[in-house]
């Protein structure tokens, strides 16, 4: 058992490796620490293996080798308990249940009480208010994202994995969401694992960053963000900012090119 | 016993046919301890029939404790399962049907034969007439290709060029005789000609019994294990199909009426119904039957069955014929 | 009452097109009446008025009738759609299942009602109980591979949003699968309707009292055209409207629109191809000779009529007079195959060549809509007197019944597959002034061909269905005449040969055609086929 129930989880990778089926190598043997109540940010080039790393986390892929633990227990143990979230890239709402009703079904499967007026608090706050009715066939690629991730949040997880969660947002409102939902889960300590393209969008949101290679994914970086929290959008314009964004930029390309150089060598 | 009102009310009420078919059986059940009987006929509801239906409705059979179903047929109703399967004490079948069941091994033998004369007959049109089995040589005959051994028998037993008449393969209706697309039908005295005459059209039938060809119709059949376990009610149904033909054959009319008055989903026609009734009594009574009752035979008869069967490629026996039944019913 | 029919289905289910839906069937009832009276001495053609005058006339009659038949339909509707959904649930449950259970429940589609029939009636006794299972009988394997389809039809995101909640099978069947099949369901239920119908019809003719199928039999052979036709609108009709209601009950429950699905998808046996077909074949046959042998061993009917794997094995290899038997099968399969093929590749050809040309020229579709669901929709024991009526008891007759029963659901397969085609590649098309004839090639008829495919494919078991009734009750040819004759000649030797061989050829050319069209899609559709 876990020592605090209350203590925010870590997620420990260890060894952690995937290889498909058809012999497609996503993820080479890992060994990563998320630390609990933290938001650490996963960023790579595409087809890099993130999302992968992000399922195997969430217990939703079996590892090929090595194991995931989160706080202390198997993915599937603490999904079992309801307590983990993950907002996919593709929004996956159940076309016949309304907004309202995709959100409350998230309650329903983690066995948690439906209390409307935080679904209700949920749906204005990630700006869908006035849309609760609405079935998902009628929103805007955005909208059926921002449902999506007030899905994951309604069941206040002590693990929330968000894979690429504003890919299909116009840039104001990811703005506004960007500094609107990390609120919810700093506020209650929730350890959040973020995958992501947007070098900006990692830097601004997470307490560190970790740079993957093109595939196989293996960490080629790994930095702290020392921001103070919380964050305004006026701070990507800070030095601070600009030198983290730089710094994960040079990371990514010196893999990338290490990675062509490497295929131009074979 | 009003059975069929009874369904249409709930049929009509309800609309639940699952239930409502089921219901006339049922009530009869309840009603008496009588012992059940089934007799399978060979085809749907009609005056075909009507001297069961003349027994049932005059309380013939329940008289003699005997309660009695009648079960339609159909053009997907082989008569012989049920009675081999027991679900039907006896059925009506016809001689070279019942000789193919046995060859293939059930255990039939014929009780009473309610048409004595075969109700075959070619059938054609005043002006281009078929009057004699030799005028068949160079016809057009329209008919199913399973009865080519029927023309065949015939022809031979006529001394017909079989091979001079063109088989035009056509299924059972009178349309291809009134379109010109052949000359003649094989078919049933009671049927297509009564239908041509209901819709105005005269026409001329050579009943193949008159020429030869001798087969039994209507046969009444039972397995060899009915007539030794269950005796008395085989005698029980068939004395009171006898009273019931008889009383049929006194009244064709109301003979018709009567199968109307039962069966009114049937969708019979009163005209067609009483003139079929009609046409069907020189086939089912002859000296004969007045002489010894209803459903009589005798060793020539069964003789001149077999000669005929032997030309349809049946071989057999005069113990396919069983009068024991017969004799106590004529006798009591 | 023909006209007021289609102005129904014009508007309730074709929102486009309204007024040459109308002029379309109007036309067609003018040209009705016309040709009736040209042919009024011939006995075969009812003009519309004589047939309102006789449905008038016999309202009492024929509604009796009706609610006997419909009641009965339904009785079996229901019983076959349970079974059905019964059948997807194990198959869900033990996915290693699915394979036999298609397959078997396929070979017990394909049995011929001409066999099936006196043995149900035998099972049964009096009543309505063979009409109840010939219905359920004639709808339960369609409604099962479109089941198995919707079933199945879920984004894997979806089950991994169950799954990261640590949900199990049993929730993701109650959340997401039951909810994802029900358009599928319905489409099913919609193609269930009419044939339900005329199982119950047909289900008459095995020895009942009253129905459609009582009075159609009556009426052919009384001459009474007026009434024949009669019941065949009427039949028509109703199969019409229960296909109607059904859509329309749909559009209330469902959230998005019902798929167009005429035809359902491959069993997932023949999905492989390559040395997986043959070891599934093997598999359901041994599986189809158990069950039968165990159905018999069960039933307990008695052996004179009920006939055992090893009596046709011995009919057909040991006997003395195996070889005759073999020869004459041989014969009567080949005379059917004779009508079959042409009519099977006929009805195909006309139906996806009518598809094309409403495409290229979509006013024409308005018109063509209505009469291909109410030619879909009529019962063919009612048709295949009449339409060899009309065209003659010759190859062509039969050949043409076969052509109708394809075309219909291989026409309305292929429209939709034809509007398939990805609205970018359109574009891309239009981007550079391609005209409709190069769009027709390159884009839509390459989208068209998954549904030509699994039209054709369900097409094997109509056609055949087709072809046995019509020799059955019309022409007096070929196997289906066979069959009716062995039986009445209680040759049951010859009758359960004649079965296995007309089902196991049809199971056969069902996953002979899937194994065509694994080779084509693999081409032109390969996400059809992942």
């Amino acid at each position: 058992m876990r020592a605090d129930a209350d203590m925010p989880p870590d997620v420990l990778c260890d060894g952690l490796a995937k290889t498909f089926d058809g012999g497609v190598e996503a993820v080479r043997p890992l060994s990563v620490r998320f630390e609990g109540g933290h938001t650490t940010a996963v960023v790579g080039p595409s087809g890099c293996g993130k999302s992968t790393l992000l399922r195997l986390i969430a217990g939703l892929e079996r590892p090929s080798a090595g194991r995931v633990e989160i706080g202390g227990l198997p993915p599937a143990e603490t999904q079992r308990r309801g307590e983990l979230a993950v907002a996919f890239q593709d929004p996956s709402l159940l076309p016949w249940r309304s907004v309202r009703g995709n959100i409350e079904l998230a309650l329903h499967l983690a066995r948690r009480p439906v209390a409307a007026a935080h679904v209700e608090h949920l749906v204005r706050l990630v700006g869908l208010e006035g849309f609760a009715d609405t079935r998902p066939a009628e929103l805007s690629g955005g909208m059926r994202q921002r449902a999506a991730i007030a899905r994951a949040l309604v069941t206040e997880p002590e693990l929330l994995l968000l894979d690429e969660p504003f890919a299909a947002v116009d840039e104001l409102t990811r703005q506004q969401l960007a500094q609107d939902l990390p609120r919810i889960w700093e506020a209650r300590g929730t350890t959040t694992i973020l995958v992501t393209h947007s070098v900006n969008e990692a830097v601004m949101l997470s307490d560190r960053v970790i740079v993957l290679s093109p595939r196989p994914a293996t960490v080629v970086a790994d930095m702290a963000i020392d921001l103070p929290r919380p964050r305004e959008p006026e701070m990507s314009r800070w030095p601070e900012f600009m030198a983290s964004v730089d710094a994960v930029f040079a990371a990514l390309s010196a893999s990338m090119a290490r990675n062509s150089l490497a295929i131009a060598a074979q | 016993m009003d059975r069929t009102g009874l369904s249409r009310r709930m049929v009509l009420g309800m609309g639940a046919a699952g239930f409502v078919t089921a219901l006339p059986i049922f009530s009869i059940r309840s009603a008496w301890a009588q012992s059940q009987v089934a007799l399978q006929l060979s085809w749907l509801h009609s005056v075909q029939f009507a001297g069961s239906y003349i027994a049932l409705d005059r309380g013939f059979w329940s008289e003699a404790g005997l309660d009695v179903s009648l079960l339609p047929g159909g053009p997907n109703a082989p008569v012989e399962p049920p009675v081999v399967s027991g679900s039907a004490l006896v059925g009506i079948s016809a001689a070279d049907y019942t000789a193919a069941a046995v060859e293939q091994g059930a255990r039939f033998k014929i009780l009473a034969v309610a048409m004595q004369k075969n109700p075959f007959v070619i059938a054609s049109l005043p002006g281009n007439p078929v009057n004699v089995p030799g005028d068949l040589e160079g016809k057009r005959i329209g008919m199913a290709l399973a009865n080519t051994p029927v023309l065949q028998a015939l022809s031979t037993l006529n001394d017909v060029d079989f091979d001079a008449i063109e088989i035009v393969p056509t299924q059972y209706s009178a349309q291809p005789l009134l379109s010109g697309e052949v000359d003649c039908l094989l078919c049933w005295e009671t049927d297509l000609p009564v239908a041509m005459a209901i819709q105005g059209v005269d026409s001329v039938t050579m009943l193949m019994a008159d020429h030869g060809y001798a087969l039994h119709s209507q046969t009444y059949i039972a397995t060899e294990e009915s007539i030794a376990n269950r005796r008395a009610e085989l005698v029980a149904l068939l004395r009171g199909e006898a009273q019931g033909w008889e009383a049929y054959r006194e009244d064709t009319k109301a003979a018709a009426a009567l199968t109307l008055e039962m069966y009114p989903d049937a969708g019979l026609d009163l005209r067609t119904q009483e003139l079929q009734a009609e046409r069907q009594v020189p086939l089912m009574f002859s000296e004969l039957t007045d002489a010894n009752g209803f459903g009589w035979w005798t060793d020539e008869t069964v003789a001149a069955n077999i000669e005929t069967l032997a030309l349809l490629g049946r071989t057999v026996t005069p113990d396919l014929w069983d009068r024991s039944i017969l004799e106590e019913v004529h006798a009591g | 009452m023909t006209v007021a029919t289609l102005a129904f289905i014009d508007k309730r289910s074709l929102r486009p097109g309204r007024g040459s839906a109308l002029l379309g069937a109007v036309l067609l009832v003018l040209g009705w009446e016309v040709l009736a009276r040209m042919l009024a001495d011939a006995f075969v053609l009812a003009a519309p008025s004589e047939v309102l005058t006789a449905i008038v006339e016999n309202r009492t009659l024929l509604m009796r009738a009706l609610a006997v038949t419909l009641a009965n339909g339904a009785a079996g509707f229901a019983l076959g759609n349970l079974a059905a959904i019964a059948l997807a649930g194990i198959a869900l449950a033990f996915p290693r299942s699915q394979s036999i259970i298609t397959g078997l429940a396929l070979t017990v589609f394909c049995l011929p009602l001409v066999a099936t029939g006196p043995i149900l009636r035998v099972l049964f006794g009096p009543g309505p109980w063979p009409q109840i299972v010939l219905a359920a009988l004639a709808v339960y394997y369609t409604t099962l591979v479109l089941l198995l389809v919707g079933l199945r039809a879920t984004p894997s995101s979806w089950i991994d949003l169950m799954r990261s909640y640590g949900r199990g099978s049993f929730s993701t069947l109650v959340h997401v699968r039951a909810m994802a099949s029900l358009p599928y369901l319905f489409a099913g239920l919609q193609i269930a309707a009419p044939a339900a119908f005329l199982g119950a019809m047909v289900g008459e003719f095995t020895g009942a009292e009253r129905g459609m199928g009582v009075l159609t039999i009556r009426a052919m052979r009384d001459l009474d055209v007026d009434m024949t036709w009669a019941l065949a609108t009427v039949a028509t009709a109703v199969a019409i409207a229960a296909y109607l209601a059904i859509g329309w009950v749909a559009r209330r429950v469902l959230v998005a629109d019902p798929p167009v699905i005429l035809s359902p998808p491959r069993p997932p046996g023949w999905r492989g191809g390559g040395w997986h077909a043959p070891i599934n074949v093997a598999v359901v046959a041994v599986a189809a000779v158990i069950a039968w042998w165990a159905a018999l061993a069960l039933s307990g009917l008695n052996p004179f009529f009920a006939k055992g794997p090893d009596d046709v094995f011995h009919a057909l290899f040991l006997a003395d007079n195996a070889g005759r038997t073999r020869a004459m099968l041989a014969s009567a399969m080949w005379e059917t195959a004779a009508f079959l093929l042409p009519g099977y590749l006929a009805g195909l050809l006309a139906g996806a060549g009518l598809a094309i040309v409403v495409v290229l020229f979509p006013m024409l579709a308005g018109a063509a809509m209505p009469a291909a669901i109410a030619l879909r929709s009529v019962p063919i024991v009612t048709t295949a007197p009449l339409v060899v009526l009309i065209l003659g008891r010759g190859a062509i007759g039969t050949i043409a019944l076969v052509a109708l029963m394809v075309f219909f659901p291989t026409f309305v397969a292929c429209l939709h597959g034809l509007r398939q085609a990805p609205g970018q590649v359109l574009d891309v098309m239009d981007s550079y002034a391609a005209g409709p004839f190069q769009r027709l090639l390159r884009a839509r008829l390459p989208a068209m061909l998954p549904a030509f495919f699994a039209a054709a494919r369900m097409a094997v078991p109509a056609s055949v269905l087709a072809v046995t009734v019509v020799e059955w009750l019309a022409t007096g040819n070929g196997v289906g005449s066979l069959m009716a004759l062995s039986a009445s000649l209680s040759d049951y030797n010859m009758l359960w040969s004649a079965v296995v061989l007309v089902a196991a050829l049809s199971a056969l050319g069902y996953g002979g055609v899937g194994l065509v069209e694994a080779r084509v899609l693999r081409i032109y559709a390969p996400e059809q086929l992942a």
